[in-house]
């Protein structure tokens, strides 16, 4: 008999089955804010099994990663696709989940890393499952203030989460809402962002929303200044932080519209800045007031 | 030359751009923007094997240009695609 719990992200449910027993429940704590009572329609479930049978495995996507990157590779399968997970490139493989062709349901088997597998499990899943439902996964950390959240973009190591605590310092009402995978979701029109359960390192899962204030790419530079960015620059901006796998149509399409009506709807910017409190100061000064 | 495969012609807010979407192009961060005629050209070619020639009589089918100018024309949007990484020899 499996303990199924259901949880809603940005307005989507799903749910997670361990089999009875299983303590992981412990270790999952991000996902708590987030439980929903009731048996609503779920968009899809991920449940967690000893093993699966499947067949016609070849290749879709198969990660190069850097030693310190964590692992995903992924196949299709009859009926539907195969992913591989690991903490680390090096590592081998710590989990395994067959995903149906609609991304409604996945199993998932794992010998290692077992919360780390159901985090970046459920993510997947979310991500490619809500890419048609206006709803797109971005790589960034967000602080509101004034009532509208705010996103800071970049690639890894440039200072999100630093520019974040900037904003925190320095600029009075500033507060966390997510540090790594906050949700965008157009609701009635407006690009709202959502704190998640996925916050990388930093503890911060927060059942609430807000409209989007703008949207900033953070680019390391000797000094701080900011200007606004073209839409076709604010839009391959966003792309290249959004998560899902371009290469299934359904999933392109989703996020293509998605990112293309945001980046209409709100302003976004290029921060060129050191990390320091000037930095958080020129931004929030341009920033505010903008949304 | 050929369109390679992954690249899918968008359009947003009045501008065409080509963004990677294939399996090879997962990582294809690149965008290549296109003026209203490279999008045509490119709507027309998508899928098969084509020369400048090819891409110079759909310019002269469009627009009132001699073949001279839809040639040079052609040239230089075979180039650009070429260099951009989108269109294979």
């Amino acid at each position: 008999m499996a303990v199924k719990k259901t949880y809603c992200v940005a307005g989507h449910l799903f749910s997670l089955s361990l089999e009875e027993g299983d303590n992981t429940w412990d270790s999952l704590a991000n996902y708590e804010p987030f439980v929903v009572s009731g048996t609503g329609e779920v968009l899809f479930s991920l449940e967690l099994v000893q093993g699966f049978e499947m067949s016609g495995k070849r290749d879709l996507y198969l990660s190069k990663p850097e030693t310190m990157e964590q692992r995903i590779d992924i196949y299709t399968v009859d009926g539907g696709y195969l992913f591989e997970l690991a903490p680390f490139g090096h590592q081998d493989i710590s989990g395994r989940m067959i995903v149906s062709g609609d991304f409604s349901a996945g199993r998932l088997t794992t010998v290692s890393d077992k919360v780390f597998c159901i985090n970046n499990a459920l993510m997947l899943l979310y991500a490619f499952r809500t890419a048609a439902l206006d709803t797109i996964e971005i790589h960034a950390s967000c602080v509101v203030n004034e009532g509208k959240g705010f996103l800071f973009l970049g690639k890894s190591g440039t200072g999100k989460s630093t520019h974040s605590r900037l904003w925190l310092k320095n600029i009075p009402g500033s507060r966390l809402l997510n540090d790594d995978n906050p949700v965008i979701r157009i609701v009635d029109g407006v690009p709202r962002v959502f704190g998640t359960p996925w916050s990388g390192k930093t503890p911060c899962y927060i059942a609430r929303d807000f409209p989007v204030g703008a949207i900033v790419r953070i680019n390391r530079a000797p000094h701080d200044a900011i200007h606004r960015m073209e839409v076709i620059d604010a839009f391959a901006s966003l792309y290249s932080s959004s998560s899902g796998l371009r290469a299934i149509k359904s999933v392109a399409d989703g996020l293509f519209a998605t990112v293309s009506a945001v980046v209409e709807k709100v302003p976004s910017y290029l921060l060129d800045c050191l990390p320091d409190d000037n930095a958080a100061i020129v931004c929030s000064k341009e920033v505010i007031g903008h949304g | 030359m050929r369109i390679k495969d992954g690249f899918a012609l968008r359009s947003i807010a009045g501008h065409h751009i080509v963004i990677g979407e294939g399996v090879a192009q997962v990582d294809f961060k690149k965008m290549v923007s296109m003026n209203d005629s490279a999008a045509y050209l490119w709507n027309n070619v998508e899928g098969k094997d084509f020369t400048v020639e090819d891409l110079a009589n759909l310019l002269t089918d469009k627009y009132d240009v001699t073949y001279e100018k839809a040639f040079s024309a052609a040239s230089e949007v075979a180039a650009r695609w070429i260099e951009a990484g989108v269109v294979a020899r």
